[in-house]
Protein backbone atom coordinates (compact mmCIF):
# COMPACT_ATOMS: atom_id res chain seq x y z
CA UNK A 1 0.00 0.00 0.00
CA UNK A 2 1.12 3.25 -1.12
CA UNK A 3 -1.20 5.76 0.82
CA UNK A 4 0.25 9.19 -0.38
CA UNK A 5 0.16 7.88 -3.85
CA UNK A 6 -3.16 6.78 -3.87
CA UNK A 7 -3.99 9.93 -2.39
CA UNK A 8 -2.13 12.15 -4.82
CA UNK A 9 -3.98 10.11 -7.66
CA UNK A 10 -7.37 10.75 -6.13
CA UNK A 11 -6.93 14.26 -6.20
CA UNK A 12 -5.31 14.41 -9.43
CA UNK A 13 -8.28 12.02 -10.71
CA UNK A 14 -10.95 15.02 -9.30
CA UNK A 15 -9.21 17.57 -10.58
CA UNK A 16 -10.36 15.95 -14.20
CA UNK A 17 -6.48 14.93 -14.84
CA UNK A 18 -7.18 12.34 -17.88
CA UNK A 19 -3.99 10.88 -17.18
CA UNK A 20 -5.35 10.20 -13.87
CA UNK A 21 -8.29 8.49 -15.26
CA UNK A 22 -5.91 6.51 -17.33
CA UNK A 23 -3.56 5.33 -14.02
CA UNK A 24 -6.95 4.41 -12.26
CA UNK A 25 -8.18 2.53 -14.63
CA UNK A 26 -5.50 0.63 -15.02
CA UNK A 27 -5.48 -0.03 -11.45
CA UNK A 28 -9.10 -0.65 -10.72
CA UNK A 29 -10.80 -1.83 -14.06
CA UNK A 30 -9.80 -5.89 -13.36
CA UNK A 31 -11.87 -5.58 -9.80
CA UNK A 32 -14.51 -3.78 -11.38
CA UNK A 33 -14.68 -6.00 -14.39
CA UNK A 34 -14.31 -9.15 -12.32
CA UNK A 35 -16.98 -8.00 -10.02
CA UNK A 36 -19.12 -7.43 -12.47
CA UNK A 37 -18.27 -10.49 -14.64
CA UNK A 38 -19.05 -12.93 -11.35
CA UNK A 39 -22.07 -10.84 -10.10
CA UNK A 40 -23.87 -11.04 -13.69
CA UNK A 41 -22.32 -14.05 -15.15
CA UNK A 42 -21.61 -12.79 -18.44
CA UNK A 43 -18.72 -10.71 -19.48
CA UNK A 44 -20.46 -8.47 -22.50
CA UNK A 45 -22.50 -7.02 -19.51
CA UNK A 46 -19.54 -6.83 -17.19
CA UNK A 47 -17.85 -4.64 -19.92
CA UNK A 48 -21.07 -2.93 -20.05
CA UNK A 49 -20.65 -2.24 -16.39
CA UNK A 50 -17.41 -1.66 -15.84
CA UNK A 51 -17.38 1.45 -19.02
CA UNK A 52 -20.66 2.65 -17.30
CA UNK A 53 -18.80 2.67 -13.73
CA UNK A 54 -15.47 4.34 -15.17
CA UNK A 55 -17.85 6.84 -17.17
CA UNK A 56 -19.86 7.65 -14.04
CA UNK A 57 -17.02 7.97 -11.84
CA UNK A 58 -15.71 10.34 -13.94
CA UNK A 59 -18.08 12.46 -15.26
CA UNK A 60 -18.94 12.16 -10.78
CA UNK A 61 -15.68 12.99 -10.43
CA UNK A 62 -16.69 16.08 -8.15
CA UNK A 63 -18.65 13.82 -5.85
CA UNK A 64 -15.22 11.59 -4.76
CA UNK A 65 -14.71 12.94 -0.86
CA UNK A 66 -11.42 11.12 0.20
CA UNK A 67 -13.04 12.03 3.61
CA UNK A 68 -15.16 9.43 3.14
CA UNK A 69 -12.64 6.89 1.83
CA UNK A 70 -10.64 5.55 -0.87
CA UNK A 71 -11.18 5.76 -4.32
CA UNK A 72 -10.91 1.96 -5.10
CA UNK A 73 -13.42 2.11 -2.18
CA UNK A 74 -15.38 4.43 -4.17
CA UNK A 75 -15.56 2.90 -7.14
CA UNK A 76 -16.48 -0.35 -5.48
CA UNK A 77 -19.68 1.30 -4.59
CA UNK A 78 -20.22 2.66 -7.97
CA UNK A 79 -20.16 -0.79 -9.10
CA UNK A 80 -22.19 -1.91 -6.38
CA UNK A 81 -24.74 -0.25 -7.52
CA UNK A 82 -24.36 -0.93 -11.36
CA UNK A 83 -24.59 -3.90 -10.94
CA UNK A 84 -27.69 -3.86 -8.66
CA UNK A 85 -29.09 -1.70 -11.61
CA UNK A 86 -28.35 -4.55 -14.36
CA UNK A 87 -30.65 -6.78 -11.90
CA UNK A 88 -33.16 -4.38 -11.23
CA UNK A 89 -33.41 -3.96 -15.58
CA UNK A 90 -33.69 -7.69 -15.89
CA UNK A 91 -35.90 -8.10 -12.82
CA UNK A 92 -38.24 -5.93 -14.53
CA UNK A 93 -38.67 -7.21 -17.70
CA UNK A 94 -39.17 -10.80 -16.32
CA UNK A 95 -41.31 -9.13 -13.15
CA UNK A 96 -44.37 -11.80 -11.81
CA UNK A 97 -47.40 -10.93 -11.53
CA UNK A 98 -47.02 -11.97 -7.50
CA UNK A 99 -45.58 -9.03 -6.28
CA UNK A 100 -44.61 -11.30 -2.94
CA UNK A 101 -42.59 -13.58 -4.70
CA UNK A 102 -40.94 -10.92 -7.36
CA UNK A 103 -39.61 -8.61 -4.19
CA UNK A 104 -38.37 -12.37 -2.86
CA UNK A 105 -36.63 -12.81 -6.01
CA UNK A 106 -35.04 -9.71 -5.97
CA UNK A 107 -33.47 -9.70 -2.92
CA UNK A 108 -32.00 -13.30 -3.27
CA UNK A 109 -30.96 -11.49 -6.64
CA UNK A 110 -29.12 -8.69 -4.57
CA UNK A 111 -27.84 -11.26 -2.17
CA UNK A 112 -26.05 -13.65 -4.74
CA UNK A 113 -24.80 -10.26 -6.16
CA UNK A 114 -23.71 -9.06 -2.91
CA UNK A 115 -21.67 -12.36 -2.20
CA UNK A 116 -19.82 -12.02 -5.50
CA UNK A 117 -18.36 -8.87 -5.28
CA UNK A 118 -17.28 -9.87 -1.75
CA UNK A 119 -15.92 -13.20 -3.12
CA UNK A 120 -14.05 -10.86 -5.72
CA UNK A 121 -13.06 -8.21 -2.78
CA UNK A 122 -11.34 -11.19 -0.74
CA UNK A 123 -9.79 -12.90 -3.73
CA UNK A 124 -8.26 -9.90 -4.85
CA UNK A 125 -7.04 -9.08 -1.67
CA UNK A 126 -5.52 -12.98 -1.41
CA UNK A 127 -3.75 -12.65 -4.59
CA UNK A 128 -2.12 -9.51 -2.81
CA UNK A 129 -0.72 -11.20 0.30
CA UNK A 130 3.04 -11.69 0.63
CA UNK A 131 4.15 -15.16 1.14
CA UNK A 132 4.33 -17.58 3.08
CA UNK A 133 0.96 -15.21 4.11
CA UNK A 134 -0.56 -16.38 1.04
CA UNK A 135 0.22 -19.89 1.16
CA UNK A 136 -0.68 -20.24 4.51
CA UNK A 137 -4.14 -18.79 3.67
CA UNK A 138 -4.53 -20.91 0.64
CA UNK A 139 -4.14 -23.99 3.13
CA UNK A 140 -6.53 -22.91 5.63
CA UNK A 141 -9.03 -21.46 3.15
CA UNK A 142 -9.33 -24.26 0.23
CA UNK A 143 -7.26 -27.12 1.99
CA UNK A 144 -9.32 -26.56 5.20
CA UNK A 145 -5.92 -28.00 7.24
CA UNK A 146 -5.25 -26.60 11.33
CA UNK A 147 -2.89 -24.33 11.77
CA UNK A 148 -0.41 -27.30 13.15
CA UNK A 149 -0.50 -29.41 9.69
CA UNK A 150 0.44 -25.71 7.93
CA UNK A 151 3.36 -25.53 10.04
CA UNK A 152 4.24 -28.84 9.64
CA UNK A 153 3.49 -28.56 5.61
CA UNK A 154 5.67 -25.06 5.49
CA UNK A 155 7.77 -26.03 8.01
CA UNK A 156 7.19 -22.80 9.96
CA UNK A 157 6.81 -22.67 13.59
CA UNK A 158 3.61 -22.78 14.97
CA UNK A 159 2.92 -19.32 16.61
CA UNK A 160 4.44 -17.23 13.41
CA UNK A 161 1.24 -19.60 11.80
CA UNK A 162 -0.74 -17.73 13.77
CA UNK A 163 -0.28 -14.67 13.73
CA UNK A 164 0.37 -14.79 10.34
CA UNK A 165 -3.40 -16.14 10.21
CA UNK A 166 -4.81 -13.70 12.28
CA UNK A 167 -3.29 -10.71 10.49
CA UNK A 168 -4.41 -12.00 7.01
CA UNK A 169 -8.05 -12.24 8.29
CA UNK A 170 -7.70 -9.04 10.10
CA UNK A 171 -6.21 -7.51 6.24
CA UNK A 172 -9.75 -9.23 4.87
CA UNK A 173 -11.61 -8.37 7.14
CA UNK A 174 -10.78 -4.56 7.01
CA UNK A 175 -10.97 -4.57 2.98
CA UNK A 176 -14.65 -5.84 3.30
CA UNK A 177 -15.61 -3.11 5.74
CA UNK A 178 -13.38 -0.26 3.93
CA UNK A 179 -15.10 -1.34 0.16
CA UNK A 180 -18.67 -0.55 1.81
CA UNK A 181 -18.10 3.11 1.02
CA UNK A 182 -21.17 5.76 1.26
CA UNK A 183 -21.32 7.59 -1.77
CA UNK B 1 -10.37 -13.38 32.34
CA UNK B 2 -8.92 -10.83 30.23
CA UNK B 3 -10.18 -10.60 26.45
CA UNK B 4 -9.32 -13.19 24.18
CA UNK B 5 -6.33 -13.95 22.53
CA UNK B 6 -6.86 -12.66 19.57
CA UNK B 7 -4.97 -15.84 17.35
CA UNK B 8 -7.50 -17.68 19.08
CA UNK B 9 -10.11 -16.43 17.93
CA UNK B 10 -9.11 -16.25 14.36
CA UNK B 11 -8.55 -19.94 15.00
CA UNK B 12 -12.01 -20.31 16.27
CA UNK B 13 -13.76 -18.81 12.98
CA UNK B 14 -11.61 -21.23 10.82
CA UNK B 15 -13.51 -23.96 13.02
CA UNK B 16 -10.22 -24.95 14.66
CA UNK B 17 -10.07 -26.29 18.54
CA UNK B 18 -9.08 -24.04 20.88
CA UNK B 19 -8.44 -23.46 24.46
CA UNK B 20 -11.90 -23.82 26.12
CA UNK B 21 -11.79 -20.32 28.50
CA UNK B 22 -11.12 -18.96 25.40
CA UNK B 23 -14.34 -20.26 23.76
CA UNK B 24 -16.11 -19.58 26.94
CA UNK B 25 -15.18 -16.17 27.42
CA UNK B 26 -15.75 -15.52 23.26
CA UNK B 27 -19.69 -16.48 24.18
CA UNK B 28 -20.29 -13.84 27.13
CA UNK B 29 -17.79 -10.65 25.62
CA UNK B 30 -19.52 -8.45 23.46
CA UNK B 31 -16.50 -7.00 21.66
CA UNK B 32 -15.10 -10.63 21.54
CA UNK B 33 -17.80 -12.39 19.66
CA UNK B 34 -18.29 -9.40 17.49
CA UNK B 35 -14.63 -9.47 16.44
CA UNK B 36 -14.80 -13.42 15.65
CA UNK B 37 -18.46 -12.65 13.94
CA UNK B 38 -16.24 -10.71 11.40
CA UNK B 39 -13.74 -13.13 11.34
CA UNK B 40 -16.37 -15.30 10.42
CA UNK B 41 -17.96 -13.80 8.09
CA UNK B 42 -14.34 -13.34 6.18
CA UNK B 43 -14.11 -17.02 6.47
CA UNK B 44 -16.90 -17.82 4.92
CA UNK B 45 -16.26 -15.66 2.11
CA UNK B 46 -12.50 -16.84 2.11
CA UNK B 47 -14.00 -20.17 1.90
CA UNK B 48 -16.09 -20.04 -1.16
CA UNK B 49 -13.80 -18.41 -3.56
CA UNK B 50 -12.26 -19.86 -6.80
CA UNK B 51 -10.29 -19.54 -9.34
CA UNK B 52 -12.66 -17.50 -11.09
CA UNK B 53 -13.56 -15.26 -8.72
CA UNK B 54 -9.46 -13.71 -9.02
CA UNK B 55 -9.15 -10.06 -10.95
CA UNK B 56 -8.73 -10.31 -14.93
CA UNK B 57 -8.43 -7.57 -17.10
CA UNK B 58 -11.73 -6.57 -19.07
CA UNK B 59 -11.17 -6.42 -23.23
CA UNK B 60 -9.32 -3.09 -24.50
CA UNK B 61 -12.35 -2.53 -26.17
CA UNK B 62 -13.79 -1.50 -22.59
CA UNK B 63 -11.20 1.46 -22.39
CA UNK B 64 -11.13 2.54 -25.74
CA UNK B 65 -15.03 3.16 -25.21
CA UNK B 66 -13.94 5.27 -21.84
CA UNK B 67 -11.42 7.33 -23.41
CA UNK B 68 -13.65 7.99 -26.63
CA UNK B 69 -16.46 8.80 -24.03
CA UNK B 70 -14.41 10.92 -22.38
CA UNK B 71 -12.59 12.60 -25.46
CA UNK B 72 -16.68 13.48 -26.82
CA UNK B 73 -17.36 15.51 -23.25
CA UNK B 74 -13.95 17.41 -23.97
CA UNK B 75 -14.79 18.25 -27.07
CA UNK B 76 -18.35 19.18 -26.40
CA UNK B 77 -17.33 21.35 -23.87
CA UNK B 78 -19.97 19.91 -21.75
CA UNK B 79 -19.89 20.09 -18.57
CA UNK B 80 -20.80 17.56 -16.57
CA UNK B 81 -24.04 16.52 -14.11
CA UNK B 82 -22.60 15.46 -11.20
CA UNK B 83 -23.34 12.27 -10.29
CA UNK B 84 -23.32 13.26 -6.67
CA UNK B 85 -25.69 16.28 -7.97
CA UNK B 86 -27.65 14.22 -9.81
CA UNK B 87 -28.36 11.58 -6.99
CA UNK B 88 -29.10 14.30 -4.67
CA UNK B 89 -31.55 15.90 -6.82
CA UNK B 90 -33.30 12.62 -7.13
CA UNK B 91 -33.58 11.92 -3.34
CA UNK B 92 -35.28 15.30 -2.76
CA UNK B 93 -37.84 13.87 -5.33
CA UNK B 94 -39.38 17.16 -6.98
CA UNK B 95 -37.59 20.08 -5.46
CA UNK B 96 -35.41 21.08 -7.89
CA UNK B 97 -37.36 20.80 -10.41
CA UNK B 98 -39.97 23.47 -8.88
CA UNK B 99 -36.92 25.72 -8.22
CA UNK B 100 -35.69 25.61 -11.26
CA UNK B 101 -39.31 26.43 -12.45
CA UNK B 102 -39.40 29.22 -10.32
CA UNK B 103 -36.09 30.32 -12.24
CA UNK B 104 -37.70 30.54 -15.20
CA UNK B 105 -41.27 31.80 -13.94
CA UNK B 106 -43.56 29.22 -14.40
CA UNK B 107 -45.69 26.73 -12.12
CA UNK B 108 -44.45 23.52 -12.30
CA UNK B 109 -46.27 21.32 -14.68
CA UNK B 110 -48.80 23.56 -15.76
CA UNK B 111 -47.09 24.95 -18.78
CA UNK B 112 -45.29 22.03 -20.12
CA UNK B 113 -47.13 19.69 -22.56
CA UNK B 114 -45.68 17.50 -25.45
CA UNK B 115 -47.18 16.74 -28.72
CA UNK B 116 -46.09 15.54 -31.85
CA UNK B 117 -46.86 17.67 -34.45
CA UNK B 118 -45.63 18.66 -37.94
CA UNK B 119 -43.81 22.48 -37.95
CA UNK B 120 -46.61 24.69 -38.75
CA UNK B 121 -45.60 27.23 -41.92
CA UNK B 122 -45.55 30.41 -39.38
CA UNK B 123 -42.17 28.43 -37.82
CA UNK B 124 -39.16 30.68 -37.05
CA UNK B 125 -36.10 28.25 -36.55
CA UNK B 126 -34.70 30.46 -33.26
CA UNK B 127 -31.59 28.07 -32.22
CA UNK B 128 -30.36 24.68 -33.06
CA UNK B 129 -28.68 21.91 -30.98
CA UNK B 130 -26.43 19.24 -32.23
CA UNK B 131 -27.21 16.30 -29.55
CA UNK B 132 -24.05 14.25 -28.78
CA UNK B 133 -23.79 10.89 -27.63
CA UNK B 134 -23.38 10.30 -24.15
CA UNK B 135 -23.14 6.88 -22.09
CA UNK B 136 -23.59 3.34 -23.76
CA UNK B 137 -26.54 3.95 -26.39
CA UNK B 138 -24.13 5.57 -28.55
CA UNK B 139 -26.88 7.72 -30.47
CA UNK B 140 -26.94 10.99 -31.72
CA UNK B 141 -30.06 13.78 -32.14
CA UNK B 142 -30.76 17.20 -33.31
CA UNK B 143 -32.79 19.45 -31.31
CA UNK B 144 -34.46 22.93 -32.40
CA UNK B 145 -36.65 25.47 -30.81
CA UNK B 146 -38.75 27.65 -32.96
CA UNK B 147 -41.19 29.85 -32.57
CA UNK B 148 -45.32 29.57 -34.03
CA UNK B 149 -47.45 32.26 -33.33
CA UNK B 150 -45.31 33.43 -30.81
CA UNK B 151 -45.20 30.46 -28.44
CA UNK B 152 -41.42 28.48 -28.17
CA UNK B 153 -41.59 25.02 -28.75
CA UNK B 154 -38.87 22.37 -28.54
CA UNK B 155 -37.89 19.89 -30.97
CA UNK B 156 -35.97 16.85 -30.30
CA UNK B 157 -35.27 14.07 -33.05
CA UNK B 158 -33.15 11.07 -31.76
CA UNK B 159 -33.20 8.51 -34.55
CA UNK B 160 -31.80 5.19 -33.31
CA UNK B 161 -32.78 5.29 -29.92
CA UNK B 162 -32.92 1.81 -28.66
CA UNK B 163 -36.34 0.43 -26.81
CA UNK B 164 -35.98 0.10 -23.36
CA UNK B 165 -37.68 -2.63 -21.66
CA UNK B 166 -39.13 -1.16 -18.00
CA UNK B 167 -37.78 2.46 -18.45
CA UNK B 168 -38.37 5.91 -20.40
CA UNK B 169 -36.83 8.69 -22.26
CA UNK B 170 -37.16 12.14 -20.82
CA UNK B 171 -35.88 15.77 -21.92
CA UNK B 172 -34.32 17.82 -20.03
CA UNK B 173 -33.32 21.83 -20.49
CA UNK B 174 -30.43 22.52 -18.41
CA UNK B 175 -28.50 25.39 -17.36
CA UNK B 176 -24.45 25.54 -18.73
CA UNK B 177 -23.75 23.55 -15.22
CA UNK B 178 -26.23 21.06 -15.22
CA UNK B 179 -27.30 22.55 -12.11
CA UNK B 180 -30.56 22.94 -12.74
CA UNK B 181 -32.50 21.15 -15.30
CA UNK B 182 -36.05 21.57 -16.40
CA UNK B 183 -37.96 18.42 -17.12
CA UNK B 184 -39.63 18.89 -20.53
CA UNK B 185 -41.32 15.50 -21.48
CA UNK B 186 -40.99 12.31 -22.41
CA UNK B 187 -39.25 11.14 -26.09
CA UNK B 188 -40.50 8.01 -27.49
CA UNK B 189 -38.40 5.79 -29.70
CA UNK B 190 -38.81 6.34 -33.42
CA UNK B 191 -40.40 9.75 -32.84
CA UNK B 192 -39.73 13.65 -33.32
CA UNK B 193 -41.34 15.24 -30.25
CA UNK B 194 -42.08 18.85 -30.19
CA UNK B 195 -42.91 20.34 -26.29
CA UNK B 196 -44.64 23.49 -26.04
CA UNK B 197 -42.06 25.16 -23.84
CA UNK B 198 -43.13 27.71 -21.04
CA UNK B 199 -43.63 31.68 -21.86
CA UNK B 200 -40.86 33.22 -20.32
CA UNK B 201 -38.17 29.61 -20.36
CA UNK B 202 -34.64 31.76 -20.85
CA UNK B 203 -32.38 29.67 -24.07
CA UNK B 204 -29.28 32.06 -22.22
CA UNK B 205 -30.23 30.66 -18.60
CA UNK B 206 -31.46 27.03 -20.06
CA UNK B 207 -29.02 26.80 -23.25
CA UNK B 208 -28.44 22.56 -22.72
CA UNK B 209 -31.06 20.13 -23.85
CA UNK B 210 -30.68 16.75 -22.56
CA UNK B 211 -32.18 13.14 -23.01
CA UNK B 212 -31.63 10.44 -20.05
CA UNK B 213 -32.59 7.33 -19.70
CA UNK B 214 -35.35 6.97 -16.43
CA UNK B 215 -36.57 3.92 -14.50
CA UNK B 216 -40.06 3.88 -13.27
CA UNK B 217 -38.48 4.40 -9.43
CA UNK B 218 -41.33 6.97 -8.62
CA UNK B 219 -38.05 9.65 -8.74
CA UNK B 220 -38.88 12.51 -10.69
CA UNK B 221 -35.30 14.14 -10.75
CA UNK B 222 -32.82 13.10 -13.08
CA UNK B 223 -31.22 9.88 -13.29
CA UNK B 224 -28.21 10.65 -13.85
CA UNK B 225 -27.69 8.28 -16.93
CA UNK B 226 -27.62 10.72 -19.65
CA UNK B 227 -27.74 9.28 -23.46
CA UNK B 228 -27.48 12.61 -25.43
CA UNK B 229 -26.74 16.26 -24.72
CA UNK B 230 -26.02 19.38 -26.70
CA UNK B 231 -26.02 23.25 -26.66
CA UNK B 232 -28.55 25.28 -28.31
CA UNK B 233 -27.16 27.88 -30.65
CA UNK B 234 -28.42 30.66 -31.98
ZN1 LIG C 1 -13.54 -10.16 25.30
Amino acid sequence: MQPSDDSELAAAFVAGDERALEQVYSRWSSLVFTMARRATGNESDASDITQAVFISAWRGRSGFDAAKGSLPGWLVTITRRRIADHWESISRETRKIDAESARLDDEAVAGHAEESVNRVLIADELSQLGEPQKKIMELAFFQDLTHAQIARALDIPLGTVKSHIRRSLDRLRTRLEVDHVAL
Amino acid sequence: MSHCDEDALALLALGEVVDSRDVAHAQECAECSARLEEYRTVVGVGRTVTADDYPTAPPAEVWDAVSAEVARDRASGSDVVSLDAARSRRRRGGYVLAAAAAVVGLVAGSAVTASVINRPESAQLVASAQLDPIGDAGVTGKAEVQTVNGTSQLKVTVPNLPNVNGGYYEVWMATADTKNMVAIGNLNPGSTAVYTLPAGMDLASFPVVDVSLETYDGNTGHSATSVVRGNLNA
